[in-house]
Order: C-alpha cells, then structure tokens, then sequence
C-alpha cells in the first residue's frame, strides 16, 4: 500500500446505521477516507461539496433510491459507483447496472470484498504509459487517459475507460467475458458477465455512431466482443 | 368450458369409446350381449309359437276340408258303385271323385264279380298307385273293427302326411261301409308348405331384425350410461393431474347427476383446501424469505465489524485478552457460518419463489472445476480426471455452487482423495457427466433417498456438521434450472458417487435474443461467496 501516497477518499451512502457505522469502522481500517450520507439526497450534496474519489451506494434508500440517485450523479459525473444490493432482488443487479454502477457488492457484505473492489476500480483510474491508437474517429490517447471522437472528447468513466484501452489493446481479437471480468473489474473466477454487458452498452451508446449497429465494438456470438476499426 | 374444449373432449370420447368397445370386459359389451340375449329369446319363443300354432292351424284346415270332401264323394261315388264294379266303372268313378273342388288324386281299390283286384285311378302325372300308400294306412284301413256303443262303424276313414320327393302330401283311405271299393286319396300340401315356409322366413326376419334393434338399443342405453361416466373419468383424471378447476356440467335429475353433482363438490372442496394449503405454504415461504431478508441487515453489519475482530487477532497475538480471545474466535467463526446460513436460505427462497434465472456463458469445464477447487484451497485433496476443451453453455456461479457443495461434502464425510471427472458423449447434444466419487464409507441406503432433502440429517445423535443442511439440496436446485439432474449412489469399490448431468447448452432454457445484447432479466451474480472459503477478492496494492 505504501506507493499510493494520496489516501483514497469514499463517500459512503446508506441508511442503516448499523451498516453505515459497521462499514465506515472497516473501510477506514482498510486506509480509506470516508464520508457518509444516511439518505440519497444527503449524499448528492455531500458529493457537491467534497468530491471523493468513489461512492460505495446502497440500493434501498428512503426518498430517492439507490437507482436514482446513480442516475443522477452519471449526469454529470463520471464518478466510479459501487452498488450495495440484495441479492434476492435480483432484477436489482441488472437496473444498477443500467443506471450507470461500476459494479456491485451483495450484501452480507464482506468488508474485504468490497475494499478489494473499490481499490479495483480506483486502479481504473490510473495512467498508463503508452502512446495513442485510432480506430476510425474514435482517438484513444493512453497516456493523457483521453478518449476523443471527431476531435470531441468524450466522457467515460474509468470502468468504459478501461474496458475501452483492454479491447484496443487487443484489437481484432475476441476477448471473452470472464477475460474482461479479470482484466477489467478484476474479479476473480466467477465474475458476473452481466457487468460486462451493461459497460459495453454503456460504451457503444458514446463510442459508436449508431450503438443498435456497432461498427466498433463486435459481439463475437459464444465468445465476446471485440475491437475492430471500421472498414 | 368453452365450445372448442368440449368439441374436443367429445371426440376423445368418441375415441375412448371405441377402444372400450373393443374391450371384452367392458360394460358396453356386457350391454350389448344381454339385451342381444333378452331379444333374442323374447324373438325366438314369440316366433316358435306363433310358427307352430299357424302350421296346425293351416295344416289342419286344409286337412279337414279334404278329408270332407273325400268322405263326401267316398259316399256319393264309390258307394254308389255296385258290388263288383268293373274296371271302367271304377276308373271313371275315380276321376269323377278327382274333379271335386279340392284336387286330390284317387284311387280306389275293389273287386270285381271274378274275384279280381281291380283299381280305378284318377290318373295324373305321377299316376296314383297302391305303393303309394303306406303300408300303415292301407292295414288300419282294411281293418274291421268291432261295433260297439263307442264305435259304430266297422271301417274309418284314416290318414296320414308323407313326404314324397321333399313334397308333403296328406294320404287318406276308406272303406265304403257296407261292401264297397276301399277308396285312397292323395293331396299335395305344397302350397300350406309354401305359405309356412315363408311365414317361417318372415319370422326369423322378424328376429333378426328384432335383435338388431336391441343391439342399437343397448348401443344407445350404454352410450346413455357411458358417456358421462367416461366424462366422470376424464374430469377424475384431470383432477389427478392437478387442474383442480375442473367441474363437469350437471344436467338432468338421475344417478349420473347426482354423481356428477358428487364429483364438483369434492373437487370444489379439493381446490379450496388446496388453495388453502397453498396459501399457508405460500406464507411461510414469504416469512423464510423475509426473514433471511431481514436477518441480511444486522448480518452485514455485523460481518464488517467481525472482519475488524478478526485482523485484531491475526495481527499480532498477546494483544487481546486471552479471556476474550477464545471468544472473539467463536464470534468471527459463527457469524462466518450464520453467513452461510443465511445465504442458503435465501437462494433456496429464491429458488422456491421461482424467481432464481441463468447467467449463461461459455466456460472450459476442466478450467472452471479447477478454479473451484483452487479457490477453495482443495487442490492437494481433489484429483481432477477432465480433459480441457469441453465447452458447455451454462451459468458458471451455479456450476460453481454445485460443484463447491458435492467436492465439500464428499471432502467432508467421504475424506479424500476425491475423485472429479468430466464426461461427455460424442453424441450431438449430449449431457455433460461430472461424478465426484470420494473414499469414504458411502451412503447408509436408507439415507440415500434423502440426500437431497433440506436439512435433512443422517441421524439425530449425528454431530453438529459444519454446513447449513442445504448445500446439496441447493446443488440440485442449481442443476434442475440448468434442465440437469444429480443422482446419489454408491459405488460397488466403495465411497459415494455423485453423478450430476448437465444439458451442454442451458440457453435452450432462457430466451435470449442475442447474447450480446443480453441485459434482461439475468440471475443473481455474486462472486465466490460459497462454501465459505472462497478466495474472493484481491488485496490491492
């Protein structure tokens, strides 16, 4: 842990205050900083005001849920999310990750679980020494962390970022979901390829001319997807 | 019941109808048989009667009017023939006689003043002769009997039907008393023959046609009777298969009816204690779910502060009160297990409420057995018989369930080393078979069946095991949804085998229109959290 000198600062949204203190208690052991907010609106504008570097969200919010509140911030902010669910609720999963999460963490929740997933998607953020490639109109710029489209930059946020720079990386060739998962989300073996498709979704919608027909971003059927530059 | 159901239950019918026709035994046939029976002897006695009281009707009018006549012209004719008529004499008065009103030949027999036999006959075609007449008739008509108070006369007039070249003829003779011819007459009864005859036929149409009726009768009676007792048996069968809304139509006040209005009150009552059943069980099934729901909160609370106790005591040890030590390690191992417990139940709550769905992918068996083993730290215990390159569509977490919760608890109660190997035929489409056999002293039989049920425990006095009761019945829950199946045995070398099956493409199950653009209803993702040793998570740098 020594090399990250910048303590990570997390803004914690949850209303139980069991949970709440339970996890601040274990998350600010695991070195991080951390901000809590009992309901979504209290979160939202703790968020204007200290601007953290990840938001661990739980999904049953009075007032405005966990949705919403996801919603809310991805407009206009690319801010890496975390989602506390339950599990039982399963459609829950698949609605988080359309309103824009990173990933998700099912409650019971294991406190080094989710240290390990926020430090994953914190790691998304980070520079990489490298040059830039074109595909298209599509720039990626490795090492500014850019991504630009006809000269626009685009907003990504870490989690499409890197999906973007592992599938350029690679392009031309299939990489897998679980592959992805590993990669990307830094899951272990049983990652949930769910997230996988929901951020390739999220991708095409910014990236591709007309995200129903991806020219970018191939589906390879029974494998995965796949970078290619536009003939 | 709409128009196109019944329609078609009618024709089902009809076919059943015609397969219990066939049936010796069937009441239809036992229907038809007795009143065929009925009719035919009602027919049969009726027409015998009637048939035998005609023909001595016919037989005897037709007999007594010739035999009058004869008489008669015996009297006028014959006795009015001298002694010893000649042979003239006689053959004339014969064909006199023969041109009566009835038609019958004759011949008559005398003698003549030489003490000659001389005959007179009436002629004919088939020229009546003395050989014609039984030698019966001709005795009993020669002899003279005594006269007395009871019998007048000497000489009677007999008769008698022969049949002669299959015609019937009635034969008579006489004496004229007082000396004369004895005379003889023949007469055809064909014609009564004939008319008896047909009436004969005409009867034994009668009867043919009379049990033809009763046989179309006894169609219809047992088509009557049958018809709703096989609507009774359908509706029974349909009940049996549990659509307890069936009710069959009551009309008219009989026995049927009566059944009929029998059957939908004990169905009616069924579906309510059914629904009433259903209903209970559909409220503890919601309590067990709300419940672990609930217990979730505290749980994860509790679990994050736990995993503070727990690097409190791997830090450095001598740092805790070694009074409280021991029970810090209690606290951190049991909630570690109520975890489990909870996340259990709540996916076998998931399960029963039907609400559990595939997240299908592509995996490598071989590689997906191994990381579940690898995960679990198990991989000095476990021997691996897989090839790599056996590809299978199927939710990769729900794999991993099962195969944590068999290697588990053939680990457990089985010892190592086991055994996992992966199967697949060459067959197009074939089920993927991964046994995971162990060591150990295998399944008591009277466990065997229930293995797989919830919480279900070899033996009361049997320690406290380490899992929940509801790993295996989860790992059947898992490989039902993929279409699969896991079967308990134990193998002849000794040790449990479990078997499980899986269909090698699960997308067969859920509808997906592109697995690309798949982002609909998925199941529930979470990584590596069974069995309790999961290598979950990295620790960052």
């Amino acid at each position: 842990m020594g090399q990250n000198v910048r303590v990570p600062s997390l803004l914690l949204i949850e209303d139980d205050d069991a949970i709440r203190t339970a996890l601040e208690l274990s998350l600010t052991r695991q070195g991080h900083r951390v901000a809590t907010a009992a309901s979504g609106e209290d979160g939202l504008k703790l968020l204007r005001e200290q601007r953290p570097d990840l938001i661990v969200l739980d999904v049953m919010l009075p007032g405005i849920d966990g949705f919403e509140v996801c919603r809310r911030i991805r407009r206009t902010d690319q801010l890496p999310i975390i989602l506390l669910t339950a599990r039982s609720d399963d459609i829950d999963v698949v609605v988080g990750l359309e309103s824009g999460a990173d990933d998700y963490v099912v409650k019971p929740i294991q406190g080094r679980v989710l240290d390990a997933r926020i430090r994953a998607v914190l790691r998304r953020g980070e520079r990489e020494s490298s040059d830039a490639a074109t595909f298209g109109s599509l720039v990626i710029d490795r090492s500014a962390m850019t991504v630009t489209k006809n000269g626009e930059d685009l907003q990504l946020t870490p989690t499409e970022l890197r999906l973007l720079l592992e599938l350029s990386r690679r392009p031309g060739q299939a990489l897998s979901r679980q592959q992805l998962l590993r990669l990307v989300w830094e899951h272990d073996y049983l990652g949930d390829s769910r997230l996988v498709d929901a951020c390739v979704q999220r991708l095409r919608a910014k990236v591709e001319d007309v995200p129903s027909s991806p020219t970018l971003i191939r589906t390879v059927r029974g494998v995965g997807y796949r970078l290619d530059s536009p003939q | 019941m709409t128009e196109k159901q019944g329609g078609l239950r009618g024709w089902a019918a009809g076919r059943k109808g015609n397969l219990s026709r066939l049936r010796f035994t069937s009441l239809r046939l036992r229907l038809v048989v007795v009143f065929g029976l009925v009719a035919l002897t009602a027919a049969v006695s009726a027409s015998g009667i009637a048939y035998w009281l005609n023909r001595e009707a016919v037989l005897t009018r037709a007999q007594d009017a010739v035999l009058r006549d004869f008489r008669q012209e015996m009297q006028n004719r014959a006795g009015a023939l001298p002694e010893h008529p000649t042979q003239d004499q006689l053959q004339r008065a014969a064909g006199q006689m023969a041109a009566s009103s009835q038609r019958f030949s004759v011949l008559l027999v005398a003698q003549d003043t030489g003490g000659k036999t001389v005959y007179g006959n009436s002629g004919g075609i088939n020229g009546f002769a003395l050989e014609d007449v039984p030698k019966t008739l001709r005795t009993a008509v020669n002899r003279q009997q005594k006269v007395t108070d009871a019998n007048k006369e000497p000489y009677h007039l007999y008769w008698q039907r022969v049949v002669e070249h299959g015609t019937p003829y009635l034969v008579a003779g006489t004496q004229v008393i007082g000396g004369g011819p004895t005379g003889y007459m023949a007469k055809s009864l064909e014609p009564e023959a004939k008319d008896l005859n047909s009436l004969a036929w005409s009867l034994g149409i009668a009867t043919g046609l009379a049990l033809i009726g009763a046989a179309l009768l006894a169609q219809a009676a047992a088509t009557t009777v049958l018809k709703p007792v096989h609507r009774l048996g359908v509706a029974a069968r349909r009940l049996g298969e549990g659509r307890l809304d069936t009710r069959l139509r009551v009309s008219g006040t009989d026995e049927l009816a009566d059944l009929s209005r029998t059957f939908n009150n004990a169905a009616e009552a069924l579906e309510k204690r059914v629904a009433e059943m259903a209903a209970r069980d559909d409220a503890s099934r919601r309590f067990v779910a709300d419940m672990s729901h609930e217990l979730r909160t505290p749980l994860t609370a509790i679990t994050a502060v736990t995993e503070v106790l727990e690097e409190e005591l791997e830090a450095e040890s001598g740092s805790m009160d070694p009074m409280i030590e021991p029970a810090v390690r209690l606290v951190v191992s049991e909630t570690r297990r109520l975890n489990d417990l909870v996340e259990n139940l709540m996916e076998v709550t998931r399960f029963d409420a039907g609400t559990a769905r595939l997240v299908l992918d592509d995996v490598d068996l071989a590689d997906q057995i191994t990381a579940c083993i690898d995960a679990r730290a198990w991989l000095d215990a476990v021997d691996l018989d897989a090839e790599r390159g056996i590809h299978a569509r199927i939710d990769p977490r729900r794999l991993d369930v099962i195969l944590a919760n068999l290697i588990g608890n053939a680990l457990k109660h089985g010892g190592s080393p086991v055994r996992v190997s992966v199967r697949v035929s060459d067959a197009q489409d074939a089920d993927v078979v991964i046994q995971v056999r162990d060591h150990g002293p295998g399944i008591p039989e009277d466990v065997l069946p229930h293995v797989f049920d919830r919480f279900y425990k070899a033996s009361a006095s049997r320690p406290r095991s380490e899992g929940s009761g509801l790993g295996l019945s989860i790992a059947m829950e898992n490989a039902h949804i993929h279409g699969g199946e896991i079967t308990a045995a134990n193998s002849p070398d000794g040790g449990a085998v479990f078997t499980l099956r899986l269909p090698r493409d699960g997308s067969r199950l859920t509808e997906e229109p592109d697995e690309g653009e798949r982002n609909g209803d998925g199941g529930a993702g979470n990584p590596g959290e069974t069995g309790g040793s999961g290598s979950s998570g990295k620790e960052g740098s």
